[in-house]
């Protein structure tokens, strides 16, 4: 049942007809396009829910002896939110979400490689949040998103559960890795070379080795922790041998390369909303691609730097600080190269470019307070403060979510065939970034006078800035309400979008919203980059896209 | 189009007028980072913890000036080039695709500014690093929810507050009776976790003397964040030699017996309540309160726990005797609450647990 549209070369079409029927049509669909869909509706509810949880923490720290939950409690909801805007959120949204639903029409395939491992892969991650989720019941993890050991052995029991779903979620991400991989290599459209690849698939493809490499690292970590609660095999248990640094290493091993699968697809889809609402072309194709390669490759080289308080021997600890600064020079070239972008634009403020613009700002902060976190005498310092927390959400929330909310503007009209709201997505847009910053600025300065991360109670002398924090977040929640607000009322009654509302040039514009099963009636030919606007557009075989001609498929046909 | 084209691209007056700018801004910033009185907000208690600080500065000053410009340029950008009104609907930008001198200098000079930051990050590191080794050699044990201090010649763990003499350099070695905590002193800059099974090594030299916080950063249970202890550095070496010498005289009989080992047989003939309650505001306060069952701290409140007729049975499922109570003191006990340290962990010889269960006995509901 899979797809042998081989590419380069001629086109054997081997085609499906298209299902019938509700539940192969929308449940157990194989068309990437439904399935990048579900893992965002999946994802957005899971993100409803952590969000829940994360007021919840800042309502606890309205106060500094907390009240508002128990101390218990309160370490059970910041153990889940973390774990499950990571796990649940970002990473799906970011890879199965957007990189289905956008990246195959992008290089002009009808579907990805697998379409059977694709189901199989969203249907793996439902299951697992509702696992993650349901570990509220047995008593919650409480020692964080790490769950570091020994404390994380001493847990409750749903730490166990924590572990077998983050692990099975780890399964799902890791078989969407292979997907894309195979598909970018194989199932390029005739002339799609990869210096011609839209940089949202350049940064999908720097992902998927993410995906594939070190998420099994975390899936032997898990095992260990697992069969350590379950059956006293002591992996990380000092008392009986074990080794508490190893679940460190192993745990970073994945999750320093897990931050640029959170980042480098939000990369891309700012790489797409740039240069089509400043009506010009990237600056520097190139050097943001490789820039992405290079990223993916050091991401594996740094781990380290997460453990510089743990004990390592001083030598051991030197490359990787160094390596740490070294990133930085390829995330810089992205940085000034989308700041470039705009210079000499026509730029047409759109919600979707508002929050492009507004990642580049924000992500800058958080890679800048990167590098510092890098410099050991400084990270003795704030490692394991509130300033760690300051950072990760600024790459996280103001990189990572923006580009989410960046995509969800920009796609919603090629996925539902209607525009979302644009005064709503203005005043999202405002409200967010306002509250963004007044939640997560003050972090670094409480982290730096002394104030810990992960605490259900503080220091009175944090009281003030603890409070400016919470309301400002409440402002940052009611912003997302709009978004919400906004995505219900435009399905029904958007503006229709027709196939190509921002007048952007990549292939997933030039054919209808939304596209017919298996996207093409015939596969294009491509021959250039899709960036310049003064020249037309470089594809062929296109002609009969938006006409009446039957599609690929006709509906019903066998 | 053509006219499109031909817009000016050329790199303007506006330009130069908004790089001086942000260049001012800039330098502002940097002038800004250079004089911030962060000993104001923190004290620097130890003689690194300057290098900390300016470690910080050069990072957040470069960091800012960086930033300045970049977010400057953005919102220069956005103002400067967007679409107006009177543009034809269709309009497009100058269609720029690269520029590799441009490219050429923002990786080069990226990249030497790296060089310099390795330069400068692994002097002060070293500078960390290298702090004397003799002077006083300290432990620190991090417990579930507290640090205790061996000093030399001071029999068992000291759990009250930490005192240091100013000016004495200290190497401080770090290990943990249970999980990973984090030994942080904020006013040191300086921090570690302590590992179970490892030993981990700090070095300073106290300058500047104060009463500073020592926080756990690293989460450790469920009271982690009341994981506090205070670290005093005392100017006057008498007053610190008093406090020693206190030490090493209140501790002097624990080092006479040593840990009851598991399984030994112990005699509960000859309990001193007395001195068990010195020993319970010593070693069990941490976790335990002297109030009823329910009202747990880690682990359950010990008012009347032998004479509790709603608890008939210890948290091990065990019958509330005197034998049974003495059993968990010598061997822990690990249950949902937590784990409860053994004897030897918690430096308990037989007599004190004699001591401890006489004490236990006299408590009434
Ligand atoms: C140039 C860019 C970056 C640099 C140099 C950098 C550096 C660091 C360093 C050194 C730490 C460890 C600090 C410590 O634990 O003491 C850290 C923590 C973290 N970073 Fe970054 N980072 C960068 C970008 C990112 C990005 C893009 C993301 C995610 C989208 C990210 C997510 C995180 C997270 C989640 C943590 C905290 C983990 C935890 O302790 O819970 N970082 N970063
Ligand atoms: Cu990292």
């Amino acid at each position: 049942m899979s797809v042998a549209a081989v590419h380069s070369g001629g086109i054997a079409d081997h085609i499906h007809p298209e299902p019938q029927g509700f539940i192969r049509r929308y449940v157990f669909s194989l068309d990437h396009k439904i399935i990048g869909i579900q893992y965002l509706v999946t994802g957005f509810v899971f993100f409803m829910l952590s969000g829940l949880l994360a007021e919840t923490i800042r309502t606890q720290l309205l106060n500094p002896n907390g009240g508002f939950v128990s101390p218990e409690t309160y370490n059970e909801v910041y153990s889940i939110h973390g774990s499950a805007m990571v796990w649940l959120v970002v990473i799906p949204l970011l890879t199965g979400g957007f990189g289905n639903l956008v990246f195959p029409v992008q290089i002009g395939a009808r579907d990805v490689a697998f379409p059977w491992l694709n189901m199989l892969s969203f249907w793996i991650f439902p299951v697992s949040g509702l696992m993650l989720f349901s570990s509220f019941l047995m008593g919650a993890p409480t020692a964080g998103w790490m769950e570091y050991p020994p404390v994380s052995l001493q847990g409750q029991a749903g730490t166990s559960m924590w572990a077998a779903a983050i692990f099975l979620v780890g399964v799902s991400s890791t078989m969407t890795g292979l997907n894309f991989l195979v598909t970018i290599l194989k199932m390029r459209a005739p002339g799609m070379t990869f210096t011609r690849m839209p940089l949202f698939v350049w940064g999908q493809f720097a992902t998927a080795p993410l995906l594939m490499i070190a998420t099994t690292a975390l899936a032997a970590a898990l095992a260990a922790l697992f069969i350590n609660r379950e059956f006293g095999v002591p992996f990380y248990d000092p008392t009986k041998g074990g080794s508490p640094v190893m679940w460190q290493h192993m745990f970073w091993f994945y999750s320093h390369p897990a931050v640029y699968i959170m980042i480098l697809p939000a990369f891309g889809i700012i790489s797409e909303v740039l240069p089509t609402f400043a009506r010009k072309s990237i600056f520097g194709y190139k050097m943001i691609a490789f820039s992405s390669a290079a990223i993916a490759l050091l991401g594996f080289m740094v781990w380290a730097h997460h453990m510089f308080t743990s004990g390592l021997a001083p030598f051991l600890q030197l490359p990787f600080m160094i390596l740490t600064y070294i990133i930085g020079v390829p995330t810089g070239i992205k940085i000034f190269s989308w700041t470039a972008t705009l210079w000499g634009g026509k730029i047409h403020y759109s919600t979707a470019m508002l929050f492009a613009i507004g990642f580049v700002a924000l992500f800058t902060l958080g890679g800048i307070t990167g590098i510092f976190l890098a410099a050991i005498p400084f990270d003795l310092h704030v490692h394991g403060t509130y300033f760690i927390v300051g950072h990760i959400h600024y790459v996280l929330v103001g990189g990572s979510m923006m580009g989410i909310f960046a995509g969800m503007y920009y796609w919603f009209p090629k996925m539902s065939g209607r525009l979302l709201n644009e005064t709503l997505g203005k005043w999202h847009f405002w409200l967010f970034f306002i509250g963004f910053n007044g939640t997560f600025i003050p972090m670094h300065w409480l982290g730096m006078l002394g104030m810990p991360r992960e605490v259900a109670t503080y220091d009175p002398q944090f009281t003030f800035w603890n409070r400016f924090e919470t309301f400002a977040s409440y402002l940052m929640t009611f912003a997302i309400l709009i978004f919400f607000v906004n995505i219900i009322w435009s399905i029904r009654y958007g503006k229709k979008a027709g196939a190509n509302p921002w007048g952007a040039r990549t292939l997933e514009w030039q054919v209808p919203s939304p596209p017919h099963y298996y996207n093409f009636k015939h596969v294009p030919t491509v021959y250039g980059l899709p960036y310049d606007f003064s020249q037309p557009l470089p594809y062929k075989g296109l002609e009969e896209e938006l006409t009446d001609s039957p599609p690929a498929v006709a509906a019903g046909a066998h | 189009m053509a006219e499109q084209r031909a817009q000016p691209i050329a790199v303007d007056r506006g330009f130069w007028t908004v790089t001086l700018v942000l260049a001012v801004l800039a330098v502002a910033s940097i002038v800004f980072w250079i004089l911030f009185p962060i000993s104001k907000y923190l004290p620097e208690a130890i003689i690194t913890a300057r290098q900390v600080d300016t470690m910080f500065r050069f990072m957040a000053a470069s960091g800012s000036a960086l930033y300045v410009f970049i977010v400057g340029y953005l919102i220069y950008f956005s103002i400067a080039f967007r679409a107006k009104a009177t543009d034809p609907p269709d309009a497009i930008g100058v269609q720029i695709h690269d520029n590799p001198k441009l490219e050429f200098w923002w990786t080069l000079l990226p990249a030497i500014f790296v060089l310099l930051l390795s330069v400068i990050s692994v002097r002060i590191w070293y500078e960390i690093l290298l702090e004397p080794e003799n002077g006083l050699v300290i432990q620190a044990i991090g417990h579930q929810f507290y640090f205790s201090f061996r000093y030399p010649n001071v029999n068992g763990e000291i759990t009250d507050e930490m005192h240091l003499p100013l000016g004495e350099p200290v190497t401080l070695n770090l290990t943990s009776a249970d999980v990973i905590h984090g030994f942080w002193v904020p006013a040191m800059r300086l921090k570690n976790d302590t590992v179970p099974g490892l030993v981990t090594t700090i070095r300073f030299t106290p300058q500047l003397a104060g009463r500073y916080e020592i926080i756990c950063t690293q989460f450790c249970g469920v009271l982690h964040s009341q994981m506090h202890k205070q670290v005093l550095v005392i100017e006057d070496r008498a007053s610190f030699d008093k406090w020693y010498q206190g030490w090493q005289q209140r501790n002097a009989h624990v080092s006479n017996a040593l840990p009851a080992a598991p399984g030994q047989a112990i005699s509960l003939q000859g309990g001193d309540a007395a001195a068990g309650k010195t020993l319970f505001a010593q070693k069990c306060t941490a976790c335990h309160k002297l109030a009823p069952f329910d009202q747990r701290l880690v682990g359950p409140g010990l008012q009347g726990v032998l004479h509790d007729p709603a608890h008939p049975n210890l948290v091990n499922g065990k019958p509330a005797t005197p034998e049974n109570v003495a059993g968990i003191l010598q061997n822990g006990f690990t249950g949902s609450l937590g784990t409860m340290p053994n004897a030897s962990a918690n430096g308990l010889s037989s007599q004190d647990i004699a001591n401890l269960v006489a004490f236990l006995n006299t408590l009434k509901l």
